[in-house]
């Protein structure tokens, strides 16, 4: 439990977090900001395992890839509730 | 006056205000306030993140100052030449994402001090195995990596070596042994029952990712690693 409300976290403040809110915010497309999300939550299992596939928990991956649609999604209502375009 | 349904007028009022355009404001005023509120706001959390990485930030909860005291009495606090590893040097990894999580996990610790669950030393030895069992759980996974931020056998002249801990870290190398696997205890005590218990976790079974699995398998062989192991309790 402790593993997953920490892993939930650094995900959170690292690159799913902040970068899928930045990438739901140049969409209103709601499940195009979560795809992208969830390709950035990928992307950073990847780059911080070195690219070594056989590294790469389950557990991270699942969750990194969870935080990324969820802040892209968010980044998406953002974006629909504060803009115009 | 102070009745919920004002309250709950104020929120909307607030709500709306936050979302709405504005017209006093041009893009790049909002964009550069914006983005000073950032550094300010980032500049803090990052500050706060370190401060919490000091050692007299750690050894602040009396929980810990058995630990503190086991620790002072080892080469990484005092030797000949001043350099020292503190305690976040190998309990909090560098990396940031790792970083961020352990903290969060550490939040626990926090309630833990207040409730008093390892104030008094009974109660810290009768729960030393089970938090050095996490520990070494997480460097057996991670490969020891915090060990790993100063030390690393490339850079290890195993000629200056005594010759037991060169042939046990070439053993170490060729049979893909990780540091904790034969350093446990190189900053606090052990409790009695330390050996059978690392041995129980070298249980492959509740291995978490291949990586560690791996790792395990070949780590896996008790019958002659255990001479090494103990030998280096002092
Ligand atoms: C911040 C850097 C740092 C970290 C992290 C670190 N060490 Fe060290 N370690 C040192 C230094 C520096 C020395 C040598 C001190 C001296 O003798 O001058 C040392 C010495 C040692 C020694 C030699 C002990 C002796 O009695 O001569 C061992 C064994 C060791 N470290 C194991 C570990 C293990 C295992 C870990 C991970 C749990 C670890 N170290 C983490 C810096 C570090
Ligand atoms: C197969 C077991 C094994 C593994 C794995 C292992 N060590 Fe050692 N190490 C030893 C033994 C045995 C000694 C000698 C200790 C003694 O004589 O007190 C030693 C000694 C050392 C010393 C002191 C060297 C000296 O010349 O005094 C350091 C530092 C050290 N180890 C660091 C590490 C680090 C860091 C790792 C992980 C990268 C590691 N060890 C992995 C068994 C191991
Ligand atoms: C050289 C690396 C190193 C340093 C420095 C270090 N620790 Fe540890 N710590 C370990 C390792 C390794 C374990 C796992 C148990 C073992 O092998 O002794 C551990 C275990 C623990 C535990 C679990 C309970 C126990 O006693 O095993 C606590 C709590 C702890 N450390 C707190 C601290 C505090 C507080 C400091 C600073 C005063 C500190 N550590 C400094 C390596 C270190």
């Amino acid at each position: 439990m402790l593993e997953i409300l920490g892993t939930f976290a650094g995900n959170a403040l690292s690159l799913p977090g902040i970068l899928g809110l930045g990438f739901g915010m140049m969409t209103r497309q709601l499940y195009l900001a979560g795809v992208i999300g969830g390709l950035v939550g990928i992307l950073e299992s990847l780059i911080f395992s070195g690219f070594h596939l056989a590294e790469i928990g389950t557990l991270e991956l699942t969750l990194s890839v969870l935080v990324g649609i969820v802040a892209g999604m968010i980044g998406c209502m953002i974006r629909r509730k504060g803009a115009t375009v | 006056m102070n009745n919920p349904q004002d309250n709950r007028n104020r929120y909307r009022r607030i709500w709306d205000w936050f979302w709405r355009p504005t017209t006093q404001f041009s893009v790049g005023f909002t964009l550069i306030s914006g983005f000073l509120i950032g550094i300010l706001f980032w500049g803090g959390f990052h500050w706060t993140i370190e401060a919490s990485n000091t050692e007299d930030f750690c050894v602040s909860c009396h929980s810990m100052e058995t630990n503190l005291g086991e620790y002072r009495q080892t080469v990484h606090y005092y030797n000949h030449s001043g350099v020292r590893a503190v305690c976040s040097d190998c309990h909090v990894p560098k990396e940031w994402q790792h970083k961020i999580k352990a903290k969060a996990i550490a939040v626990k610790d926090v309630f833990y001090e207040l409730i008093g669950s390892i104030d008094t030393t009974e109660k810290y030895e009768a729960r030393r195995i089970d938090m050095a069992k996490i520990v070494w759980k997480k460097m057996r996974a991670n490969d020891s990596r915090e060990c790993r931020n100063c030390h690393a056998f490339e850079y290890m002249d195993f000629t200056i070596q005594e010759p037991r801990a060169s042939s046990e870290h070439q053993r170490g190398i060729d049979e893909g042994l990780t540091c904790i696997d034969c350093h446990q205890g190189v900053a606090h005590k052990l409790p009695s029952n330390w050996l059978e218990e690392y041995e129980k976790l070298k249980n492959p079974v509740s291995a978490s990712n291949f990586g560690s699995l791996w790792m395990m398998a070949l780590a896996n062989k008790p019958a002659h690693e255990s001479d090494v192991v103990g030998s280096l309790e002092k």
